[in-house]
């Protein structure tokens, strides 16, 4: 994500990758040497081909004793091969599905740990991305290319070897024959690549198009447009299948390639072979044996080229996880960690700022700026302001779900970045706006927050905010599913489930973030009672959206555009006349016509 | 690795042309065997793609038979040039000729053979998903609303999407493996004509690489789905878990989640490795096995060339010709592998393409003489208990602006949609005017095209008449987009606010000059400036036009001649707005509730103490 990693070479990605996932590392060179010995069963038949040749079918008879002997030790060595081959792809595959896993984990571990401002809402799809589908490339690579690379990378070898050691002249006029056919794969492979990225973009378009015609079905009807929507469809989908076929054709031409080398190739290494004849020491089972390897030495080459497409992408895809586990993790632990004191806490907020880190060089204009307020222990605060105040933005400092860009939060007296944050977590509670619930029970989701208690521990937290009422009222009581993202719930009761999950961490500061969602009248005064002894003897900062929670804090403040503009009482800030005044004089006028409207409908 | 690069490359992302309705319908999986299913699959398939398809497995034949006349010329190699030079001394240099000439020709026409095969058999298959999702979308774009209603969106865009491509996936391999079966037809021939016993037990070998690969196909391609659901189930959860975060980070739970989201990691681990398995070990079998074969087909060639019956050259080509079976014999496999799926794509497609058109609910509508709505006892039922229209009488003048009001739910949306004919009228009567209805929604849709597209939606309607309706509905801020009436707009294009799409999608009504009018809460995303001048411009525009507006704007009210009040699924009261207001207690309070939830609703807007992003 950060731009410089986007200019590490391919060979750097991949070491920084194997760093990164060491499992890749581990025992590779026996792999390596398994997949050499695995090769070996492909040479055979030539090799044998060449021995039977040359000494079993000699100018005074076949010599079907000697020929059986070979065989046997041929078939010993393939069946060697064949273990060794399968060893290979299973190491390989062990290691890759290891390394990815591990590679999973650390990300998944990495993202957790950064800070809240890495973790914006654009940047959450790419996140998940990261996950899934770039590892997913990977994946994909070890499962192919990756297993190409090992296989024909070493058969090419083993093959170039054995043709050396029979001929190296012959060896020579081989592979200077075959050497124009890598050129020509490459050049033809790069237009390959973009006809494939030309045909993806326009099969990307025909998804588009068809489902226009599902999502606008009405308008479609409405209009008498079938027609006009369906044609659009067939020809966008045949310029994808156009392109299709393009791509197609010059890849039709790419395969067949090695064909025509290799007859050029046979052909030299015969003419060649034959020119100089037995007195330069080559044998007619040399000769032979010579064209069956030429077949093997070319054959891999074709496949070679889409090895290489898939090993840019799977590099591209490392590169942008390693770019992940490069951003620095959120608020850091302090070395030194310096103990909360008991009891209450109070907070005090020093000169503080605060931007959300940017993508590209733009800079984002500041969320908070100069923010100064002492908060005694055991305060009932109201946070107010309009949309993009940074109101949200200061509670989620408070908790330390990311560090200021400038100034100090203290809680008790000691600056946060010296709080441990196990130490942290249980003395400051957030409860978010739009409380997240996982899928699962409600006793499931209540354990998120102190993972041991058990069912009637959790009950009797469910008692002290004096919500069995509401408990009751559900199918299973504690154990009903919440659905996906708590999907079964309404807005509020998913709220009582976050008041109930905050309680049982027992904190000395509460940060409560109010919901602007409306919530049925029942549920509202539900919340409101178990707001009201959650609260009792913390330290509460809430994030208000309704102005009668600030008109009963114990005190107010006021941001507009990033800065404390006002501080004071509910009473005193309305007779001041300022920035609040105005607020709360429109939010009288427009609850007290919501009221009627309640009333008439 | 895969037999085949450009099967690798998608595995099931190939495909087809022309391609009309076909009555033979779905294809039972289990009636007859895979075979037979594969002939009747691809015979439907290629119906009217013949000539490309064929074309394709004459150069999968050519390759074949230049496949065996390359042993041939091997056999030549070693029995008249490589024995002569090396055994005998010396060669005549006409012959290495001669015969290096044969195997350069032989290797061009081969490669133009499968130029020709791939060529031709993409083609065939891209030619064949063109026609299947075309059919798809002319029955998408046939069906009226209430079958769409009953559809899942997904499903129905997965039809004309990715099953189109499953379907066709085994017209790829299918070529190349018919041309392999005419490559095992004449080698066997040739194998056995060069020795017959030898040859039988080369043969023999053939059906068991087969039968192998495709069993091996079935269950590795089992495992594959097993891991790609796991997948499925990882995506869902890392999102799940990366959307809860805050939550996550607040009770410190990061090592916890790790852990939880590590275990269904470990799952999809499980499960490739299960494939990595079976793969490692068939794979080296599938190589090392006929490799085997080889050899003793090698001892057994030294007996018949001991014995006389057969020279080195014909056993070298023999070995040559083995060799090069081993491996497209896979392809067969792996094409058969394909035709479950191709199967399964194919039949979803049928069951959507074999459901008869849905009557057309605009039928249910009757004329009126004049240009008047004529609503008789009108009822209506989504799921035929809940009645949402319970009995509606209505006479609506022609050439009068009529505001349908009420509360949520009281049936105002879906009395437009039957008067539009996109809903049929239950039992009763609605009567229509002739010169067309149309309907502007609540939610404007506007497809990924230029404005232009948008308000014509392929109707020949010129751009004067473009420009005119523009202006009716107030929509001048089209003049400055980048580039005025061809500015793409929707998915991909400019971003346009709630406000600016609904002047648009009434543009589009406008433009088409209709007998009556249906605005379903149209203007409800403009402001009360704009709301008011588009209303002043349609009135005076307008005069011959029927015009029925879903209002909750007390503004927009006022500005109707006549009111509807409707209250669930019935009219309370049908008069003017004043009169009602006097007479009507229900309609008082209620156009008071529209009052003060706008009053509210502006003070938000003004000062919003509202949602924070």
């Amino acid at each position: 994500m950060s731009e410089p990693i986007s200019r590490w070479t391919a060979v750097e990605t991949i070491g920084r990758g194997v760093r990164a996932a060491p499992a890749l590392r581990t025992g590779f060179a026996l792999t390596l040497w398994l997949a050499l010995v695995g090769a070996g069963g492909r040479v055979v038949i030539p090799v044998l081909v060449q021995q039977a040749i040359d000494r079993g079918f000699t100018e005074s008879g076949v010599k079907v004793g000697i020929i059986t002997v070979m065989a046997i030790v041929a078939v010993v060595l393939v069946s060697v091969a064949t273990w060794a081959q399968r060893t290979a792809v299973l190491r390989l595959g062990r290691r890759s599905e290891e390394a990815l896993y591990s590679l999973r984990v650390r990300l998944f571990e990495h993202i957790h740990r950064l800070s809240i401002a890495d973790h914006s809402e654009e940047r959450k799809g790419a996140l998940v991305a990261r996950v899934t589908s770039d590892v997913e490339t990977l994946a994909q690579f070890f499962q192919w290319g990756g297993l190409a690379w090992l296989l024909d990378g070493t058969l090419m070898l083993l093959v170039a070897s054995v043709m050396l050691a029979y001929d190296w002249v012959l060896a020579v006029v081989a592979f200077v024959v075959a050497a124009p056919l890598g050129i020509v794969l490459q050049k033809v492979q790069s237009h390959l690549v973009r006809a494939y990225d030309l045909s993806r973009s326009r099969n990307a378009n025909v998804m588009t198009q068809i489902s226009e015609v599902v999502a606008g079905a009405e308008t479609i009807r409405a209009y008498d447009a079938g027609e006009h929507f369906a044609d659009r469809v067939k020809v966008a989908s045949r310029e994808r299948s156009d392109s299709f076929i393009r791509a197609g054709t010059i890849g039709a031409f790419l395969f067949p390639s090695g064909e025509v080398f290799s007859v050029f190739t046979v052909s030299a290494v015969v003419g060649v072979g034959v020119l100089r004849g037995p007195g330069s020491g080559l044998t007619a089972g040399a000769l032979i044996g010579f064209v069956f390897l030429t077949y093997r030495f070319l054959e891999p080459i074709a496949e070679f080229t889409e090895v290489l497409e898939q090993t840019q992408t799977a590099v591209a895809g490392m590169r942008r996880v390693l770019g992940v586990l490069e951003i620095p993790i959120g608020p850091p632990e302090p070395e030194l960690p310096l103990p909360l004191p008991a009891g209450a806490l109070g907070v005090s907020i020093d000169r503080v700022d605060f931007s959300y880190r940017t993508r590209g060089d733009t800079d984002e204009p500041p969320v908070l700026v100069g923010v100064s307020a002492h908060i005694a222990a055991g305060q009932q605060v109201a946070v107010v302001g309009e949309t993009g105040s940074g109101k949200t933005t200061l509670g989620r400092l408070i908790a330390r779900l990311a560090d200021p860009t400038a100034g100090t939060v203290s809680i008790g007296g000691v600056s946060l970045t010296r709080v441990a944050n196990a130490d942290l977590r249980a003395r400051v509670t957030v409860v978010p706006q739009e409380p997240f619930l996982f899928e699962g029970s409600i006793a499931a989701n209540l354990s998120f927050a102190r993972p041991k208690l058990s069912l009637a521990e959790l009950e009797s937290s469910i008692d002290a905010l004096d919500l069995r009422d509401w408990l009751d009222t559900l199918p299973d009581g504690i154990e009903t599913e919440v659905g996906q993202r708590g999907g079964q719930l309404s807005a509020g009761e998913r709220q009582l489930v976050a008041l109930i999950r905050a309680s049982l961490v027992d904190p000395a500061v509460l940060l409560l973030d109010e919901a602007t969602s409306s919530v049925d009248a029942l549920t509202e005064v539900r919340l409101a009672r178990a707001l009201e002894k959650l609260a009792k003897g913390r330290t509460t900062i809430a994030i208000a959206h309704r102005l009668s929670t600030a008109a009963r804090a114990d005190r107010v403040l006021v941001l507009d555009h990033g800065r404390l503009v006002e501080d004071g009482t509910h009473v005193a800030l309305v007779d001041a006349g300022g920035v609040y005044a105005r607020m709360y004089e429109s939010w009288v006028a427009s609850t007290s016509s919501a009221g009627a409207a309640a009333e008439g409908a | 690795m895969t037999p085949d690069p450009h099967i690798s490359w998608s595995h099931g992302a190939f495909l087809l042309v022309e391609h009309e309705r076909m009555g033979d319908g779905t294809i039972i999986p289990e009636a007859g065997g895979r075979l037979r299913q594969a002939f009747r699959l691809v015979r439907a398939l290629v119906r009217h793609q013949k000539r490309t398809f064929f074309t394709a497995v004459s150069g999968a034949a050519v390759f074949a038979a230049c496949t065996v006349l390359s042993a041939v010329v091997v056999r030549m190699i070693t029995d008249e040039v490589i024995d002569p030079r090396f055994r005998q001394g010396s060669v005549a240099a006409s012959k290495v000729l001669i015969v290096l000439g044969a195997l350069i020709l032989l290797g061009f026409v081969r490669a133009a053979g499968v130029v020709v095969r791939r060529t031709w058999a993409w083609r065939t298959m891209w030619r064949v998903v063109d026609s299947l999702s075309g059919e798809v979308v002319d029955q998408l774009a046939q069906q009226p609303v209430p079958w769409h209603r009953t559809q899942s969106t997904g499903d129905l865009i997965t039809r004309a999407g990715v099953d189109a491509e499953a379907a066709t996936a085994v017209l790829s391999p299918l070529p190349f493996a018919s041309g392999v079966v005419v490559l095992v037809g004449l080698s066997s021939v040739l194998l056995l004509v060069t020795d017959l016993w030898l040859g039988l037990a080369a043969v023999a070998v053939f059906p068991v690489v087969i039968i192998v690969t495709l069993r091996y196909q079935k269950r590795v391609d089992s495992f594959y789905d097993a891991a790609q659901n796991e997948l499925g189930r990882l995506s869902a959860a890392v999102h799940e878990s990366f959307d809860g975060v805050s939550v996550v980070k607040s009770f410190g739970a990061e090592g916890r989640e790790t852990e939880r989201l590590a275990v269904i990691a470990s799952r999809l681990r499980e499960a490739r490795l299960s494939a990595v398995r079976l793969r490692s070990t068939f794979e080296a079998l599938l190589d090392g096995l006929p490799t085997v074969v080889n050899i003793l087909l090698l001892v057994g060639g030294a007996y018949r060339v001991r014995s006389g019956a057969m020279t080195v050259g014909e056993l070298t080509s023999f070995i040559y010709l083995f060799t090069l079976l081993v491996f497209p014999l896979r392809i067969i496999g792996y094409a058969l592998s394909e035709v479950p799926h191709s199967l399964a794509g194919w039949n979803r497609i049928r069951s959507l393409l074999d459901q008869p058109v849905a009557p057309d609910p605009s039928l249910t509508l009757a004329r009126s003489p004049d240009r008047s709505v004529v609503l008789n006892d009108v009822h209506f039922s989504h799921d035929g208990e809940r009645e949402v229209l319970t009995g509606v009488n209505a006479h609506i003048e022609g050439g009068c602006t009529t505001a349908v009001v009420g509360a949520t739910g009281s049936g105002k949306t879906t009395l437009l949609h039957i008067i539009a004919g996109l809903m049929p009228v239950g039992a009763g009567s609605v009567a229509v005017p002739d010169g067309g209805v149309r309907l502007v929604f609540q939610e404007p849709f506007l497809l990924a095209g230029s404005v232009r597209e948008n308000v014509a939606l392929g109707a020949d309607i010129g751009t004067d008449a473009i420009e005119a309706a523009l202006a009716v509905a107030e929509a001048s801020f089209v003049h400055d987009l980048p580039d005025g009436l061809n500015t793409e707009v929707g998915e991909r294009g400019v971003g346009l606010s709630g406000g600016q799409r609904q002047r648009l999608a009434l543009a589009r009504a406008l433009v088409r000059q209709p007998a009556v009018l249906l605005l379903d809460d149209t203007t409800s995303s403009l402001d009360p400036t704009t709301e008011a001048k588009v209303l002043a411009n349609l009135k005076s525009v307008l005069v011959r036009t029927t015009v029925i507006a879903v209002a909750s704007r007390p503004s927009t009210i006022a500005l109707a001649d006549d009111v509807l009040f409707l209250d669930e699924g019935r009219v309370v009261a049908h008069g003017r707005h004043d009169e009602l207001l006097s007479t009507v207690p229900a309609y008082r309070r209620l156009i008071e509730a529209f009052e003060h939830d706008r009053a509210a609703l502006d003070a938000a807007a003004a000062t919003p103490v509202g949602v924070e992003p």
